[in-house]
């Protein structure tokens, strides 16, 4: 460890970090345009410059490594005065695009000159005039006018992808970003290219003009579709919105986690994200009505539980099917795990998950669940569903999820669903498989609940709720953790109502997996 | 009485070819770096010699190859032949009319590092230049000066002439390496400096072709002898040219120290019929300016420096008092834009807005701020800039529109 | 119709290739001998380029639109490049190439309808000491005036 001063506060840190690490542990923001974490240093922006003692000009933060004793000014006045410097030259040659440009309020040429610049433009010359609206991916557009030439969008291909599809042509200030005579960028990972892009420069053709950053909310999740797991922040509408009701999701965007999706994610993530909002079942839906029940949210678990007893005894186990999927979280399937297959010693459990999907080399895996690995630790064998053996003695089937409809027809289903006397769905989107079951239950999605889930690599995230389940939704473990208590399994565990840190804690006592180092 | 180095027999027919060169006594300097002296001993000599780099730097050639780290790499020499600095063209007398004097320093440059791969990056517009010089490196091949084992050495040598193709960044030592590697021409952030990552990522020697050119003369005659040809800080002579109004424009080697008005007015002949001095650019375009009151002034890099301004490529351009000075701005702001390599905000961006500022002007609508903003601009870029380029084309400007701002007042709207 | 360099120009490609560990290395030598095969890079030929040294063709076309001397449009079989630097402007190269202008009949930039001369203006050209000069292809011509500049064209067919 070496020590330095910056700003004449002495900072403690390690040999090797560059002086824009070592502000940023010490609570002190470097402005940078081209700098990224992901990329050796590129130098070109000049907006990172620095005071350091012992040197006559302004040196980079973004490259310069410390040495012991370095003393830094991020605030002398020639600092100041240069950045100033380069905002002035930045905005120089760029477009006043600001109202009709998505990066508005998300935009570090705008945060910049907010903090460091607020000064009249003495540039009465005629601007740059270049191509403004270039469709370079599949949700791409590219404005080379607003480009101020980071050059990041160009690296990313290069390092990241190793697809090369972009390119910087020309020279000076002609200098522009294009890629290859139309040869539009198709890697699984463009959507990255809108984030990373400081400026509006390379905007989404998914966010294109649909809301203003300041009216967005966002939080931190999971992205379900697929096993990586990788860390996303969901942005949503606070409140409003100038568009369809209820769409409340506008973008996903990547979270760094350097154990599990570095700082990208890929499109398929990014960009498939209308199961949120669209298609939701959000009320109890009865098809065949017990006269006697008026079922609501509260008394869900007491209604199965009344049912579940009815059916389950010793011998009459064989009578309790379920149909599962790897969507459901850990502290849910070890719900499910210790309710069914321990309590009440149910066999016939069988997985209906979305079918495999093609994986690439970097972060999409081909399985295309978030929990798969989840399910396996905690103990479960996962059989996918097989129609006779479902049907075949079972007078109660407790269903998960809308995929069935995915593995069967509708004849094949009704046929083997009619065998069965009673059938409860729980899902979050209606479809027809809605028709199929006495009842469908709303349930909230991972975005909408609490808990954790295992990827791919073993790797257990927890996630919190972004958003309100909609409706009359509600989370799958909470049906169950009621459930338990109704059907008197571990009445020990289950007298206090677990929630999903109570139940993680728990499965940490219980199976060695899930043990983490602070428990 | 001081001698000439490196002219001395430029005018000799076919000089270019290796059997005339050599009747001069040329390649006894390898025979004797190669045969007779060891690595150490040559960096000594070199080092000995004060021999600071004629590209425009002016950085000690012997400290630069001391520089360079043992290593398993392989080590490149590269010979900066770009000669783009405006008002320079001594290095195209060099390679045109003498060759294998330009040889012969990089086989003992080489030998002296350890490089067994030597590149001449030289500019693409001197396509008969270098084809010349790859004529006179098959007589060096043919003559077992180049290839394996030379002169019973044990020591290999290569020599490839890579020809650029039209960009003045190019000459900038860390921009060359990438457009050698095949890469745009933008210059790299140092450090790391060349002489440790350079070419292919290797420790790579980077040298212009006068400096160069100098390595036979030191190993023959001896530092001592080549330092008694300038200053006691700056060993041997300048070749400078003289272009612009005077009489007699070319190429001038003379004496590090000779006084400017003694170049302009003995050498090559004063102004040209008609014209007053109005003022001198002394090391290239991108030294400042010089007045005409300016000109008692020793050519030596460190009399230069104190009088702000700098040696460089010892390029004179002599401007006439006919000529406009918001021209030449015109000029000058002209060329560094078309040449900024684009990386970075400040040249990419300021150097294209004074020179259409400067246009504005030279149109009539000049307004009373521009020089103000001009001046201001310069300043940010000059110290802001990735590689030297920026302060290449600030200093010029600072300096211009420090002492003639007036005329340059003159042409602004009332 | 598929384009191919002649069998020459391979060849002198092959030993160009052999003399840099790293092939990209050789892409600059490689586009001076395309441009004067063909006179011209076009994505054509940038494929042709990218192939031979097994890089991608956007590599290729980077390069061509940074460097001044390589050309992605077909140029005269003459061109004329006039320097406007400093010292050539202090001898008169916008006279120069004003008359430069009148006597082709077209702009710097353009090319004459009988695709015979192309006109630019450039950088300095290394040879301030014969201002004002101009080069046309890779012949240099120095201290140029009206006489002399017909005399040079007149003999160029």
């Amino acid at each position: 460890m070496i020590k330095i001063f910056i700003d004449e506060e002495p900072v403690e840190v390690e040999e090797g970090t560059t002086v824009l690490k070592a502000a940023e542990r010490a609570g002190i923001h470097i402005p940078h345009l081209c700098y990224h974490p992901a990329f050796p240093p590129e130098g070109s922006c000049r907006m990172c410059l620095v005071e350091i003692e012992g040197f006559p000009k302004l040196e980079l933060a973004c490259s310069t490594v410390v040495k012991e004793d370095m003393k830094i000014s991020t605030k002398s006045e020639r600092v100041v005065e240069a950045r100033k410097a380069v905002l002035e030259f930045l905005l120089a040659e760029h477009p006043l695009d600001c109202p009709i440009c998505d990066k508005a309020g998300d935009c570090k040429l705008q945060d910049y000159y907010d903090e460091y610049g607020l000064f009249e433009s003495q540039f009465k010359e005629t601007k740059e005039k270049k191509e403004k609206k270039i469709k370079i991916g599949k949700h791409l557009i590219l404005d080379q006018e607003r480009c101020i030439l980071c050059t990041r969008c160009v690296r990313f291909l290069k390092e990241v992808t190793k697809t090369q599809e972009l390119g910087v042509f020309h020279r000076g200030v002609h200098s522009c970003v294009n890629i290859y005579d139309g040869a539009v960028i198709e890697n699984n990972y463009t959507g990255n290219l809108a984030e990373i892009c400081p400026v509006g420069a390379i905007t989404d053709e998914d966010f294109r003009f649909k809301t203003r950053t300041w009216f967005l909310k966002e939080g931190e999740s999971i992205c379900p579709l697929c096993s990586r797991g990788c860390n996303i922040l969901i942005q949503y509408h606070a409140g409003f919105s100038r568009f369809e009701l209820p769409k409340r999701v506008y973008r996903i965007k990547a979270r760094e986690n350097p154990e599990v999706n570095g700082f990208w994610i890929c499109d398929r993530g990014r960009y498939g994200y209308s199961y949120i909002d669209e298609g939701r079942t959000d009320q109890i839906i009865l098809n065949k009505i017990e006269r006697e029940n008026v079922l609501t949210r509260e008394n869900i678990s007491e209604y199965l539980g009344e049912k579940i007893k009815s059916v389950a005894s010793a011998e009459k186990a064989s009578g309790i099917a379920l149909i599962l999927h790897t969507w459901l979280s850990n502290e849910e399937l070890f719900l499910l795990h210790k309710i069914f297959r321990k309590g009440l010693k149910v066999e016939k459990i069988f997985f209906a998950d979305l079918p495999q999907g093609k994986g690439d080399e970097y972060l999409l895996t081909s399985e295309t669940s978030p929990n798969r690995r989840g399910a396996q630790e905690i103990g479960f064998d996962i059989k996918t569903v097989d129609l006779d053996a479902l049907a075949k003695g079972t007078d109660f089937l407790l269903a998960f999820g809308p995929f069935l409809s995915g593995l069967f027809s509708l004849k094949d289903l009704k046929a083997a669903l009619d065998k069965i006397k009673r059938k409860v769905l729980f899902s979050p989107h209606s479809n027809e498989l809605d028709s199929l079951f006495d009842m469908v239950i709303p349930v909230a999605l991972i975005a909408e609940k609490e808990g954790s889930l295992t990827n791919v690599e073993g790797i257990v995230q927890d996630f919190q709720p972004v958003l309100e389940p909609p409706g009359d939704s509600l989370p799958e473990w909470k049906v169950l953790s009621d459930l338990g208590k109704e059907l008197g399994i571990d009445s020990d565990f289950f007298k206090k109502f677990p929630t999903p840190e109570t139940i993680l804690s728990e499965m940490g006592k219980t199976i060695p997996f899930f043990k983490r180092k602070n428990d | 009485m001081k001698e000439k180095v490196l002219t001395e027999h430029f005018g000799l027919e076919n000089l270019h070819k290796i059997d005339v060169y050599q009747k001069q006594g040329g390649y006894r300097a390898t025979e004797k770096a190669l045969k007779k002296m060891k690595p150490q001993e040559i960096l000594e000599e070199v080092k000995k010699a004060n021999l600071r780099g004629r590209g425009g730097a002016g950085f000690p050639a012997g400290v630069k190859w001391s520089f360079v780290p043992p290593t398993d790499k392989p080590k490149y020499l590269c010979v900066n032949a770009d000669e783009g600095e405006p008002g320079t063209f001594k290095d195209r007398y060099i390679m045109s009319h003498n060759p294998h004097m330009l040889l012969e320093g990089i086989i003992i440059t080489s030998f002296c590092v350890g490089i067994s791969v030597a590149f001449i990056y030289i500019r693409g517009e001197y396509e008969a230049i270098a084809l010349r010089l790859e004529q006179a490196i098959s007589e060096a091949y043919e003559k077992g000066f180049l290839g394996k084992n030379i002169l019973d050495s044990g020591f290999d040598l290569d020599i490839y002439v890579h020809r650029g193709a039209g960009a003045y960044i190019c000459g900038e030592e860390t921009a060359l390496l990438e457009s050698l590697e095949g890469k745009r021409g933008n210059p790299r952030l140092k450090p790391p400096f060349p002489a440790s990552v350079g070419l292919f990522q290797c420790p790579t020697v980077i040298n212009n072709v006068e400096t160069i050119s100098n390595i036979s003369h030191i190993i023959l005659n001896g530092a001592e002898w080549f330092v008694k040809q300038g200053l006691p800080k700056d060993g041997g002579t300048r070749i400078f040219g003289v272009s612009g109004m005077v009489k007699n424009p070319g190429i001038y080697e003379l004496p590090l120290g000779t006084s400017l008005k003694d170049i302009i007015f003995k050498h090559a002949g004063g102004m040209k019929e008609g014209k007053k001095l109005k003022a001198v650019i002394p090391g290239g375009m991108s030294a400042p300016i010089l007045t005409a009151d300016e000109i008692d002034i020793k050519m030596d890099f460190d009399s230069l420096i104190e009088a702000n301004s700098m040696l460089g490529s010892a390029a004179i351009i002599v401007i006439d008092d006919k000529t406009s000075i918001l021209d030449v701005l015109k000029v000058i702001t002209k060329f560094y834009s078309h040449e900024s390599c684009g990386q970075c905000t400040p040249c990419r961006i300021g150097n294209s807005w004074i020179n259409k500022i400067v246009k504005r002007i030279a149109e009539g609508k000049g307004k009373k701020e521009d020089i103000d903003n001009i001046v201001r601009l310069a300043s940010n870029i000059e110290g802001n800039t990735l590689c030297p380029l920026g302060d290449a084309a600030a200093m010029p400007i600072l300096s211009i529109t420090k002492k003639f701002r007036k005329e340059l007042e003159s042409q602004l709207q009332p | 119709m598929s384009l191919e360099f002649s069998e020459k120009a391979k060849k002198k490609i092959e030993e160009i290739v052999s003399r840099y560990p790293q092939k990209e290395a050789a892409i600059l030598p490689v586009l001076h001998i395309t441009q004067q095969e063909f006179g011209f890079i076009s994505d054509v030929q940038e494929k042709m380029v990218a192939r031979i040294l097994g890089v991608k063709p956007i590599r290729v076309r980077e390069l061509v639109t940074f460097y001044t001397m390589l050309s992605r449009q077909s140029l005269g079989k003459y061109h004329i490049q006039v320097c406007t630097n400093l010292s050539c402007h202090l001898l008169g190269a916008d006279n120069f190439v004003d008359y430069l202008v009148e006597k082709l009949g077209i702009k710097p930039g353009e090319t004459t309808p009988d695709k015979k001369f192309t006109l630019s203006t450039v950088e300095c050209l290394g040879a301030c000491e014969r201002a004002p000069c101009m080069m046309i292809n890779f012949n240099y011509y120095g201290d140029m005036d009206p006489k002399k500049v017909d005399e040079i064209l007149d003999k160029l067919k």
